[in-house]
């Protein structure tokens, strides 16, 4: 029973690192219909980054998730509207996928260039730290991590549902032609909303290279299981992607407590496939297509 | 469908490694018949070219440029010595990426295009292999100092030798030893085991669990983890839940640093910890895992700073005089491709001739002292020694087992962690 308690908690809060990472993936295909390949890789990206300006400043990892956040959502703008923005509309879904897959391994060869493949972590000298609470270990950087998630997810509802922006990103998304009409500049609103998607990967980037060793190809097993979360979730939903990355974060920690850790992995591809087959929406899909 | 394919391939080698052997067998009597000659007037023969294939790129790049470190000192080394032989040494290096195919057409090209006199293994068993069967079928000898997974062995080729005390799988087994040379009241009671899923990680830990076992001491957990594990919390936590007194851990290296933070963050310290490989690391495992948490911690080694093997010292102060930083920047690949070139100039030294069928013979018998240990090989290259258990004491690793080579005695129990 200890042991069961105890895979819930690391599970959990493990659930919460990568319900940020999945938030900025779902609200990318919400707004364009792009699948973005590259999501893994921004958040290896902003790992390093974090880990590079830790290194220079000694400025506390979470601190530095206010610079590392602006960075990346101008990454993230200049991405679309370079690489994406100029894809014709019929093509795009394909197309997308090969140009993001492209940014994706582009950003893997030059942080193996700039970092070598050696693995790196950020340590600020409490990563490891637990409480003690009735006899179960709860990391401390791993709880900061998972509260983070949850205001970064409250401030993006905030701003898709209280703002102009997010009522053109919204509009945008239901109808892009209306919205066009309507006096919505889409081309600017796409670009900022894919910005927006991969700025959520800066605070996940941070916090991941707090809890576990990355290099630069530890993207592949990132997006493996981003892919899995956003479809368990439903494409587009935030709020079934949180759910489903909490799901699955607590389900490969039971699975690997309690039966194999060879396993645990394969519980987000057994689930991808049962999701495919049974309810190809998702737990959350939307019912409207197109709604966040 | 591809046996049928491979057979008449496979006959067609043969001829050629027939042809070449032939061929290599004249070049070799008529080698040993001038060398005779020609070893009195050192200062004017030619020089002796060695080629090798490194990762200088891709997966493998970072070890690949240690070991090139390694031949490179060796070389400018001994040709300071005058050579071996009177011949100045030149060493041909060619990259290869990583890649098991470019290895082939590297170690082909450098036997046949550049003619090199002998070669030297490549990084990694992924890529001896392959180059393995290409030095074999021009019959060079291949003294190869970083390809030790099972695999290369079952090759079965009797001109390799692994330039390490012993193949890779049997690293723990000296741990064994030490544990089961304790009285019987001491030993552990029960042990636990978390592996990767390696050829050369599981293995390791798996030798020590067949000794255990035979000695009576309980596996409470014995668990394979992929890869990709990118948590290893909750396959800590399933562990430490069993209380084992003994954990034995069979790692690589991003694994070891992974377990040892979920043991600090479940606060679960066990009596004795045994870390196949990520802990034998002077500086990566203390910078990844905080210097305060390494004491206590076993691994295993054939070269690390404090090693007691002669010449050591000589080869820490030769390394920094030519590539600067201190004794613990020093990769063990390095010291292992060394000691490859160390084993040609003593054959040369011994026998008065460096050709391939020579260095071949002489090395299939006798012991060979090493940087790396005192070597001695099987018919299919495997070396017949031990590591040595080496464990975390003030912030150094220190040989402890076994006890003719030891600095100090095994801190057990293990230190709480962050002491």
């Amino acid at each position: 029973m200890h042991s069961l308690i105890q895979a819930i908690i690391l599970g959990a809060l493990t659930g919460g690192v990568y319900a940020l990472m999945a938030s900025g993936q779902t609200l990318i295909f919400g707004i364009m219909k792009v699948i973005n390949l590259a999501q893994g890789a921004f958040v290896i990206l902003a790992s390093y980054l974090t880990f590079s300006l830790f290194q220079m400043t000694g400025i506390d990892p979470f601190v530095l998730i206010l610079i590392t956040t602006p960075v990346m959502f101008v990454l993230g703008a200049a991405t679309q509207w370079f690489l994406l923005r100029p894809l014709r509309q019929d093509d795009m879904a394909e197309l997308s996928l090969l140009v993001t897959f492209a940014v994706a391994l582009g950003l893997e060869g030059l942080l193996a260039i700039i970092y070598k493949t050696t693995y790196r972590t950020i340590q600020p000298g409490y990563e490891n730290h637990s409480w003690t609470i009735r006899g179960y270990q709860v990391n401390e950087v791993r709880f900061y991590a998972f509260f983070l998630s949850l205001a970064m997810l409250a401030a993006l509802y905030l701003l898709l549902q209280k703002t102009k922006f997010g009522r053109a990103v919204r509009a945008t998304v239901q109808n892009p032609m209306s919205a066009q009409l309507l006096g919505v500049n889409s081309k600017m609103v796409a670009s900022f909303g894919f910005g927006l998607g991969v700025a959520t990967a800066a605070a996940a980037g941070s916090v991941f290279g707090l809890i576990s060793p990355f290099n630069p190809g530890s993207h592949y097993d990132l997006i493996s299981r981003l892919l899995t979360i956003v479809v368990l979730g439903g494409l587009g939903s935030i709020g079934g992607s949180v759910i489903a990355a909490l799901i699955m974060g607590v389900g490969s920690a039971l699975v690997s407590a309690l039966a194999s850790p060879i396993w645990s992995d394969f519980t987000f591809f057994i689930v991808l496939l049962l999701v495919l087959l049974l309810r190809p929406r998702g737990l959350f899909g939307a019912r409207v297509r197109g709604s966040l | 469908m591809q046996l049928r394919k491979s057979k008449p391939l496979a006959a067609r080698r043969r001829m050629i490694g027939t042809a070449a052997f032939l061929a290599a067998a004249a070049m070799v009597v008529s080698g040993c018949s001038s060398s005779s000659s020609s070893s009195s007037a050192a200062p004017t023969a030619a020089p002796l070219k060695i080629g090798i294939s490194l990762s200088l790129t891709g997966d493998f790049a970072d070890p690949g440029t240690a070991a090139k470190k390694g031949y490179e000192l060796w070389a400018a080394d001994v040709n300071k010595r005058g050579g071996v032989l009177g011949r100045q040494v030149q060493l041909k290096i060619v990259n290869d990426a990583s890649s098991p195919d470019q290895v082939v057409t590297n170690y082909t090209n450098l036997i046949t295009q550049d003619k090199v006199d002998l070669v030297f293994g490549p990084f990694s068993s992924l890529l001896t292999i392959p180059a393995s069967r290409v030095a074999l079928r021009y019959n060079y000898s291949f003294i190869e100092p970083a390809g030790g997974g099972p695999k290369v062995f079952l090759e079965k080729n009797p001109n390799l030798f692994f330039v390490q005390p012993a193949p890779v799988v049997k690293g723990g087994d000296v741990f064994a030893d030490y544990i089961l040379s304790l009285p019987a009241a001491q030993r552990p009671k029960t042990a636990a085991y978390a592996k990767l899923d390696d050829p050369f990680a599981a293995p390791i830990a798996d030798n020590v669990k067949a000794r255990f076992e035979a000695a009576g001491i309980k596996t409470v957990y014995d668990q394979v983890y992929p890869s990709e594990t990118a948590d290893m919390t909750p396959i800590m936590s399933a562990l430490a839940a069993k209380h084992p007194d003994v954990v034995v851990s069979g790692t690589q290296s991003v694994d070891a640093f992974a377990q040892v933070k979920a043991m600090i963050q479940l606060k679960f310290n066990p009596k004795w910890l045994f870390m196949s490989n990520g802990a034998n690391s002077p500086t990566e495992f203390p910078s990844k895992v905080g210097a305060n948490n390494t004491a206590g911690v076993f691994s295993s080694g054939d070269w690390y700073p404090a090693s007691p093997a002669a010449g050591s010292a000589d080869f820490i102060a030769k390394y920094i005089a030519m590539y600067g930083g201190d004794q613990y920047g020093i990769d063990s690949t390095s010291a292992e491709a060394y000691s490859a070139g160390a084993l040609v100039e003593q054959v040369a030294k011994a026998t008065g001739k460096v050709d391939n069928a020579t260095i071949i013979k002489t090395l299939h018998s006798g012991v060979w002292p090493t940087l790396v240990g005192d070597l001695s090989w099987d018919a299919a290259g495997q070396p017949q020694g031990e590591y040595l258990l080496i464990q975390w004491q003030g912030g150094k690793l220190v040989t402890v087992f076994p006890a003719a080579k030891a600095a100090a005695t095994p801190v057990a129990p293990k230190p709480n962690w962050g002491g």
